[in-house]
Parts: C-alpha cells; structure tokens; sequence
C-alpha cells in the first residue's frame, strides 16, 4: 500500500494539488526513522498526513493577569427621540466605576427589579439618551396656513381636506410613495346635514372617493411643495440642492409618467416567445447599424485615399533627405489624425505613387509604438490628438442664469462693452469736420469740455440732448441763412427793378445814379440790422475767429456783405439762445 | 486572549446596531407558538398551538395533550383557520404558558446576588428566588413584541395589545406582521413573501418594512390542506390506507412491503376524542409530508401533456423510483408518483385531488397568487420584488418546494430576473417570523418605536392601530 492508495482512500488530491504549506513542512529534513515508524512513513509519502499537530500552537492562558471580572449592570435608559418620555428600557452596560452605587447593605432583601427600579426613579436626571436617538429622522414638510392655502394651492381636483390627507399621509409614511399609494384610503368628510330627514340625503351627496393613481398623488405633493418651497424662499436664494429640487418637482409630469409606466408594464409582462423575439431583433438592429457603419466607414477610408497628395509634380523636392523627411513628417501627422484609419485591401495596395520607401516604413513604426504603449499599461499617455481641446466657456443651462441672476442686454449683445463716452461721440463723429468744429465752438463757448467729465448715464443723456439742440440750431441756422439770402436776392432784384423804372422815368437824371444806389445799399442795410456798426462788428470776429466756416466765405462771394452781416446776428442770437439751453446741462454737468 | 483586547464595555453600536432590552418575542402561528428573547437565533420556547381540555380542566403541556389516558382529551386550537386568534382565553394562557415556563419562569435575580457570580460563596446571603409576588405581572420587565398575519382584524390587533398590557404588565409593546418579519429574518427590507404554513399560504410585496395592502395574497393551501390531500390520497389507493396513530400501537412485527399491517393495539379504558385521534393521526401525516411528499421540481409541470425531451414529464417520474414509507402499526408501502400528485394542487388546481372541502380554484394556487399580489403594486417596484423572493413556513420545506416555484414564477415573468431566498436551515425556515422579530427587538433604533405604557394608558387600545402599520 503506497501513500497514492492512501490518498485514494480519502479522496485526498494527488501529490501534485498538495498545499503549499505542506511542502515547506517536508522541505525540512525528515529524521531517519526505524521500524514500525519507517513503515508508518513509508505509508505516508512525502506529504506526512499530519494527524497530531506538532507541538501545541496555542498559548497557555496566563492566569497572571487575571483580573478580576468586569461588573456589568442593568442599566435604564430612555431614547430622546420617542415622543413620550415615559418609557425606560434597560440594557447591560459595564459597570462604570465612577458610577458606581453604592454598595448594597448586607442583608437587604430585594431584588433586583426594585432596587433599579429605585434607581431610576432617584437618578432619573442623569439618565443616559440612547446612543440610537440620533438617527431618527424626519422628512422635512412644508405646511401651509388656510390662507395661503386658499391663495396658492387651490385646485380644481383636489379640496383641501384631501390635500390636507396627502400631506399627513407623506410624512406618516417618509415619502415612501408605493407605500402612500397603497394605503391612500381617502374619504371625503360627510356633510353636515339635518340629522334624521336629510340621512338619505347624504347619502345620496357622498361621492364615492376617487381613486387616485400614483402619478396623481405625486402631482399634487410636488405642485404643493414647490409653491410652498417658492413661498418661504424665492429661487434666487435657494441653494442648488434646493433649486434643482424645486426644478424637479415643478416639471413633474404625471401623463408622462403614466407612460412610461404603460410602457414598462407592457415590456415586464411580456412572454418569453415575445422577450425573444424583441431581443432577437434587437441584436438584427445592431447588426444592420454595425454593417452599415462599417461600409460607411469603408467607403470614407477609400475617398480618403483617393485624394491623397499628388506627388507627381513636385518629386524633385523629395530627392534630397531633408525633403524626404518633411515628406514623412507630413504623412505621419496625416496618419495620426486618421488613426483608426484601417486597411481595406490588403493594405499597401493603393499608396500614393510618392516615394513608397517612408509610406511603407509607416505601419511598423506604428506597430511598434503601440507595442511600447500595450507594454506600458493603458496608464500610460494614449491621447496623440494632439493637446485637449481648450476648454470650453461654460455655457450656463437656462435654469442656472435664473438662478444667478444673469440677465441680458441686447445692445451689448452684438459688439461686446464699450465706454459710454464712446457712445456719446458716435454722434459727433459721424458730422463732418466743419460741423464738429461748429459744435466744438459752440461747446468752447458753454465752456463745456469736449470729453466728458464724469459720462454717467444722466449726464450722458443731456448731453445728447444739448447736441441735438446744437444739431437743430445749426440746422434752423442754415434754413435761415438760406432764405435771407433768397430774400436779399429778391430784394436787390426788386431795387434794380425800380431803379430801373425810376432811370426810365427820368431818363434825364442820369447824374444822381451813383448817389441813389448808395442810399438804397445804405438804408437796405439798416433795414436788416439796425445797427450797421454792430454788424460790421460781428462780421469781423467771424472772419478772425478761431472756427470760420466754410459755408461763409461761399455766401460772401454768392450774396456780398450783406448776408455776412446777416449771418453775424444770426450767429449772435443763436449763442445767446444756446447759452439759455446750456445753462441747463451745465449745471447738471456739474453735478 | 491578552494578545487581542476586547472592549467588552460597550457592545459594537457602530456594526450592527444592535442594543439589547431583554425583549420578548412572541410569534403564534396555527401549529406552533414560537417564543424567545430578541437576539437569540432561535426561539428557547416551542409549544403546539394545540391545548388539551379535559373536564373542566385546561392543558397547556406539550407533554399531556399527547397523553391518550387523560379522560376524554379533547384537543382544540385558539387559532382559526385563518391563522388568527379566535379564542382569546386560551390564547393567552397558551401564551403566558409558553413564555413563562421555558423563559422566565423564574424571576430573573440580580447578577450579584443570584448566586452565579458568586466567588467562593462570600456572600452568605440566601436570596429568596422562588417567592413569585403574586402582584406581579409576568412581563413586567419584558418589552413584547408580537407577531400576526397581514390580514388580522382590528379589534384581533388590540386585543393583543390589551392582553399584553393588562394582563401581563408589559413596560412596552409592539406588533409586527410575519411577513415583515420573515422579510427581516432573510436580511431584505423589501421583499416578495411567500409563507406557507400550517393554516394558510400568503404572497405578500413587502416595501421598506411595511406590507402593501392591496398585494396581500392569502389562500387555505398550505399543511393543513397537504393533509388532507394525503388523506384523500389514502382513501383512494388500494388496499385503502389507514392511518393508525403511533399511540394505538402496543407492539407491531415487521411486514412486507405492500402486506397488512400485523400489530397489536393498545385498549384504552377512557375515550379517545376524535379531536384527540385527529390531532396524533396529524402527526403522521407531518412525519409523511416530511419524508416522502415531494413537489414535482419542473420545468414543467407534473400534468405537462406535451413530452418534454421525448417524453412526458409524469412518465419520467414513473420511472424513477419511489420512496418507502412504513406506518405506525409497521406496513409500509412504496410511494411512486403519487407522492407528487398531492402537492401538484398548489399549483395547478386541476390536479388537486378531491376532498370534503370546496374544490379549490385557480386564484388559490401559488403561481396565481404571486401574478396577483406583484399586480397590485407599481410597476417600477416588481423587479425589486421578484429579484428578493422569500420563502418561509414549514410546508415549503417540501422537498422540490423551491425548485418548482423558481419555474413558476420565471414562467409568470420571462423577462425579469427571479431570486428566490430560502432559508437552508430547518428552523430557519419554520421559525422565519420569529428570527425576523428576534433581529427587529435587539435593534437600537427600534427603541423608538416601541408603544410605551403610558402611550397605551393615553390613547387607549386603538394606539395600535396608529402606529403598527
Ligand atoms: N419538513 C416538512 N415538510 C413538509 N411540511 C412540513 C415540514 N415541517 C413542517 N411542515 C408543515 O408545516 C406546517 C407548520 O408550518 P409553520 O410552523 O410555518 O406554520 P404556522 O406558522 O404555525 O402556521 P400559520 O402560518 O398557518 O399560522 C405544518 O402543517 C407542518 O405539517
Ligand atoms: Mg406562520
């Protein structure tokens, strides 16, 4: 009998399966044995069966340092989180020393019961909360007053009471809606009626309940909450959990929901000749979608080398290595940004007809660089796309701007800011430079400085204002110039015509026609003015002051001194006029 | 030890959460009442549901109701055929008797005093242990947490609480449902449960430790029913088999298979009640259901009239081989496929062998039950359920029990994943309500939950219908 019949015997693995741990023990030289022990191991092979574990593993109990038992006691306790305080539990808690009572006095006959019942009454201050209390949990509800239920939450469907029900029912329950639906048993209170005539009557009044689907009790909890939820803190102040709750319960679509519950009934009631079915032609539908793809894929992997570089015309820059190199360079970034680019036939088949010596070297290299990468482990870097993209500004979801406050405005929308002061001399700029010197003097003159001091919107808008009174007076001004010129014109006509008529009259007083046209200029000049001296006057500061405009010497040369004259008071009484307006704005400028 | 300290002062909250309060556990079916202290795997005291009336004298012992010379035994139940208490009076004693007199029949002396502790008898003093104050009540001490079915009455629910609080002074009480519990005891807090036991068969969706009303699922299909099945099968073999309780047998030689029985019977001066005959001749019965009845394991059923690998699945039974009983009075027989055909009505009622009773109907079986109670809940909690079956109750320890359900209900729901949980232990699985309310009481956090004294004393009986949903 050899140790394999042994083995056989006990339906013991054979040598090879032996354990590990065994071997280390026969890797120990083994004492020669004699006599019946030689035959014993004989019996046993290499693998000793070890039947009495060699000496004993187990420590001896150190009785040393033995102490003495611990003491444990009956200890009451109540539990803070239970609504009455009244009830006391007790549990085995080790005796405390410092807690300890003191020691009973011999002979006392009572029993336990009793005497810790004493001691709960008398130490009923010092009563220990259980460590338990703590994890009692309530959901957090909102309550409604009758008024504000009366303002908010009216519905259609549902009274008050049976809100009133749903809500009692979701807290009774912790929001545990299969549990709130299976037990939502509501029945509408009985009217108050007549006692005795009108009992019929009620009766016949009762509706029955309605009976309320899952989806209709959450509709209604979530519409209730949310407006509650809105009520004691508007959106902008929630946190995020809160607004995305708030989010959540306000798009709650209980026809939707409905669905999709049909819809999953449906799918879970299915037979198994059905699931099969779905399941097989599932796995067609992705066939189909995959073989598509990869015909797709093949066909775009064929375009792709069709229109590969022509090489023909320029393989004089490819003799050199240098231009060789760029050569592969380039090919090679090709090749990465087609990296699952496959092989459709056989691979080499339809290079470019470029050198094929770098083209060919290709698939190699990348062989080998992917075996570096496989050996490396998928930790290493695998991204050869290139840097991440940049990351993208993020662009914040409706609800997100609602719930920071983002607003926005159209007329920054399309150019980006820009300074108000810039938005003030857009209009300015747009003038040409003869009148932005108009402006400019008539600014000077309201000692108004061309750049704004201070451009707040207020200021900035009467500013506006001053320039387009400027604009308008510039423009009356124009107006003006223009029909007292036609009026002069007119008028010269008509003195010539008289003098004309007059010189045909008395065809003999040639002599005085000098002297008569002096007068006529003369008095035509009072008749305008009033005050030649004064006109001459302005005439002069226009010509040498700082701004003349070109309009003026055309009108000289067109309607001689008179219009210059005219156009002096013009001036005049546009300034004084101005100055009415900018009395205004510059007092408010200075503000 | 000294190289691994154990911080014995405080148990490990932190672990499992457990925080013992000495609770009792209470779990009363039709055939057995089950009681022991929370946190105990198993329950210490195992009684019959069944008392003795004799006279005027009411037995409570699971020795005497099988004592056949007791004078006009008549055996009784307290509970109904629908496994819920109908007679209270003996209920209560039935229970007090079960709790007091394997758990705390002796009151419980204090460690230092009780003469266990005691190092080398320093202390002299002879503690009166065995002087009961006949004020007290017996659960004085005791939190209590019972258990009942899914579809007990209200007025059933407080008069539990009643009889708890008034009659045994009970410092806090709870009721828990068994379903709930057997839930707990597989270590699921939602659940499909599917007990069956003595009285009646249930199929009840469990969610977060509360049963859902609308999918409790009861049914008469369950031990007793197996009985009488295998009674009606008795009655139809031939030769017809009687069944002989082992207290009738004075000595008994053994026989061939399949030959009568050659026995000598004991004579009895007293009468032997028919209730008392009824309730030995069960246990024979059990002893059969336990080592012959057999479920047909599918896939398939028994009856299935296309062949299943070229022949049919009862053929296939046939074929293999039966199993030998011996009855008390030492005939014995081989049970073929008929031991299958018994069971076979669980779930197929058209198998079902006739009997005294009503024919069942199809809703009463198994399957039918389970596609109703999974029904009556939201869709989105049926994978949930189905993927955490439990299965609990002495009569699915039948063998092939779980086999043939996991094919039922797969075949119910092909296109869900099925899980069926069954206790592997004996006990496990009989005292599944029991092991459930054992886990619940030593929790921490149930101490809350508990309806105090004074909550009773406040709001009256009814409080229990507020609070143990
Ligand atoms: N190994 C077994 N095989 C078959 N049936 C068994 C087995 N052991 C016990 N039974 C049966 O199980 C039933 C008892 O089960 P259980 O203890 O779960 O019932 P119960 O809880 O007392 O009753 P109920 O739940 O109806 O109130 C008895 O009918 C008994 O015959
Ligand atoms: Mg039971």
């Amino acid at each position: 009998m050899t140790s394999h019949d042994v083995r056989d015997m006990l339906d013991l693995p054979q040598e090879g399966a032996a354990r590990p741990i065994k071997k280390q023990k026969v890797a120990a030289p083994r004492p020669v044995l004699k006599g019946l022990a030689r035959e014993v191991q004989n019996l046993s092979g290499d693998n000793p069966i070890a039947i009495v574990p060699e000496g004993s593993i187990f420590k001896k109990r150190r009785f040393a340092s033995r102490k003495p038992a611990a003491k444990w006691e009956l200890r009451p306790f109540r539990n803070s989180a239970r609504s009455d305080d009244s009830l006391i539990l007790r549990h085995w808690r080790r005796l405390d020393e410092k807690r300890k009572l003191p020691p009973q006095p011999a002979g006392e006959n009572r029993d336990s019961a009793t005497q810790t019942m004493e001691g709960v009454v008398g130490g009923e201050e010092q009563m220990e909360d259980s460590g338990f209390a703590k994890f009692n949990v309530q959901v957090e509800l909102f309550d409604y007053s009758p008024e504000e239920y009366e303002s908010r939450l009216r519905s259609e469907d549902w009274t008050k009471d049976e809100t009133d029900y749903l809500m009692k029912m979701v807290s009774q329950f912790d929001l545990r809606w299969p549990i709130i639906w299976d037990r939502y048993e509501y029945e509408p209170p009985i009217p108050e009626q007549a006692p005795s005539e009108a009992d019929g009557n009620a009766r016949a009044i009762i509706v029955a309940p309605k009976t309320r689907s899952m989806e209709d009790l959450k509709a209604r909890y979530y519409a209730v909450t949310a407006t509650m939820m809105v009520i004691r803190k508007p959106p902008i102040k929630m946190n995020s959990a809160e607004f995305s709750l708030h989010e959540v319960m306000l798009n709650f679509n209980p026809e939707q929901e409905k669905a999709r519950k049909i819809f999953a009934e449906n799918s879970f009631l299915r037979t198994k000749e059905e699931a099969r079915e779905e399941e097989s032609l599932l796995l067609e539908l992705k066939r189909i979608n995959a073989r598509s793809e990869r015909f797709s894929d093949e066909r775009r992997e064929l375009y792709a080398r069709l229109d590969a570089p022509s090489s023909s015309s320029h393989t004089n820059n490819f003799t050199s290595s240098v231009g060789l190199g760029q050569l592969l360079q380039q090919l090679m970034s090709m090749d990465k940004s087609k990296k699952q680019r496959k092989s459709i036939m056989g691979g080499e088949g339809i290079s470019p007809a470029g050198p094929s010596g770098p083209t060919q070297q290709n698939p190699d290299h990348r062989r080998e660089s992917s075996a570096r990468e496989s050996i490396s482990g998928p930790s290493a870097p695998n991204n050869k796309k290139g840097p991440p993209n940049p990351a993208e500004r993020r662009q914040l979801s409706k609800e997100e701007e609602e719930m920071y406050g983002v607003s926005r405005h159209e007329r920054i929308g399309t150019s980006g800011p820009a300074f108000r002061q810039e938005k003030i001399f857009k209009p300015l700029l747009a003038k040409s430079m003869n009148q932005q010197k108009i402006i400019n003097n008539v600014l000077t003159e309201l000692e108004i400085p061309p750049r704004l001091i201070m451009p707040t919107a207020d200021v900035g808008e009467s500013y506006d204002g001053l320039l387009t009174s400027i604009n308008n007076l510039l423009d009356c001004r124009k107006v003006a110039d223009k029909l007292t010129a036609e009026i002069n014109i007119a008028r010269a006509q008509k003195a010539e015509r008289e003098r004309l008529a007059r010189e045909s009259e008395n065809a003999g007083e040639g002599g005085d026609v000098g002297a008569g046209a002096e007068t006529v200029v003369g008095t035509g000049g009072k008749g305008n003015s009033g005050a030649p001296g004064s006109v001459n006057g302005t005439t002069t500061t226009t010509t040498t002051g700082p701004g003349p405009t070109n309009s003026e010497p055309r009108n000289e040369e067109k309607a001689g001194s008179p219009t210059a004259s005219v156009k002096g008071v013009a001036h005049k009484r546009s300034a004084s006029v101005m100055s009415a307006v900018s009395d205004k704005s510059a007092k408010r400028q200075k503000k | 030890m000294a190289s691994q300290p154990m911080n014995s002062s405080m148990p490990p909250n932190d672990t499992y959460g457990g925080d013992e309060i000495q609770a009792i556990i209470l779990d009363a079916g039709y055939s057995s009442v089950r009681a022991g202290f929370a946190g105990e795997d198993t329950p210490k005291s195992f009684f019959s549901s069944s008392y003795g009336v004799t006279g005027n004298r009411t037995i409570f012992s699971d020795e005497d109701i099988h004592n056949p010379l007791l004078p006009e035994l008549e055996i009784r139940n307290p509970m109904s055929k629908e496994g819920i208490v109908e007679d209270w009076d003996a209920a209560t004693q039935l229970w007090e008797h079960a709790i007091t007199s394997r758990l705390i029949r002796t009151k419980q002396g204090d460690p230092r005093k009780n003469g266990l502790n005691d190092v080398g008898g320093k202390d002299g003093v002879d503690v009166d242990m065995d002087a009961p104050d006949e004020e007290e009540k017996p659960l004085e001490e005791h939190p209590l947490l019972i258990t009942e079915t899914a579809w007990n009455t209200s007025k059933n629910r407080e008069k539990a609480i009643e009889i708890a609080m008034e009659n045994w002074g009970v410092p806090a009480f709870w009721l828990a449902r068994n379903s709930v519990m057997a839930s707990f005891a597989a270590g699921k807090a939602t659940a499909l449960v599917i007990d069956l036991g003595a009285s009646t068969a249930s199929v009840i969706c469990i969610h977060d430790g509360l049963i859902l009303k609308k999918s409790v699922q009861k049914s008469p299909l369950a031990g007793n029913w197996v009985s009488s099945q295998i009674r009606s099968l008795f009655g139809s073999v031939d030769p017809k088999v009687e069944v002989t309780p082992h207290f009738m047998i004075s000595s008994k030689t053994p026989v061939d298979a399949g030959a009568p029985a050659q026995a000598t019977y004991q004579k009895f001066e007293n009468k032997i009640t028919d209730s008392f005959r009824a309730s030995e001749e069960e246990r024979v019965l059990t002893e059969f259901k336990e080592s012959v009845v057999q479920v047909y394991p599918g896939p398939g059923r028994l009856h299935y009239p296309h062949p299943v690998n070229g022949i049919l699945n009862l053929e296939n039974v046939k074929m293999s081989p039966g199993r030998v009983f011996e009855f008390p009075d030492g005939s014995n027989q081989m049970w073929g496929v008929d031991r299958m055909r018994i069971v076979e009505g669980l779930f197929d009622e058209k198998y079902a062998l006739p009997t005294s009773e009503p024919p069942i109907t199809k809703a009463q079986t198994i399957p039918e039950m389970v596609r109703a109670s999974v029904s009556a809940v939201d869709v989105d909690l049926r994978p949930a359920l189905l993927a955490n079956i439990v299965v609990t109750g002495g009569t699915t320890l039948l063998q092939g029990f779980t086999d043939r359900l996991n094919w039922e209900i797969s075949s119910l729901f092909p296109s869900a994943r099925i899980k069926i949980t069954a206790a592997g232990l004996t006990s496990e699985r009989r005292f599944g309500s029991w092991v459930g309310g054992s886990i619940l009481g030593s929790l921490g956090t149930f101490h809350q939950m508990w309806i105090s004294r004074k909550e009773y004393e406040e709001f009256g009986a009814s409080v229990v219908e507020k609070r143990c949903k």
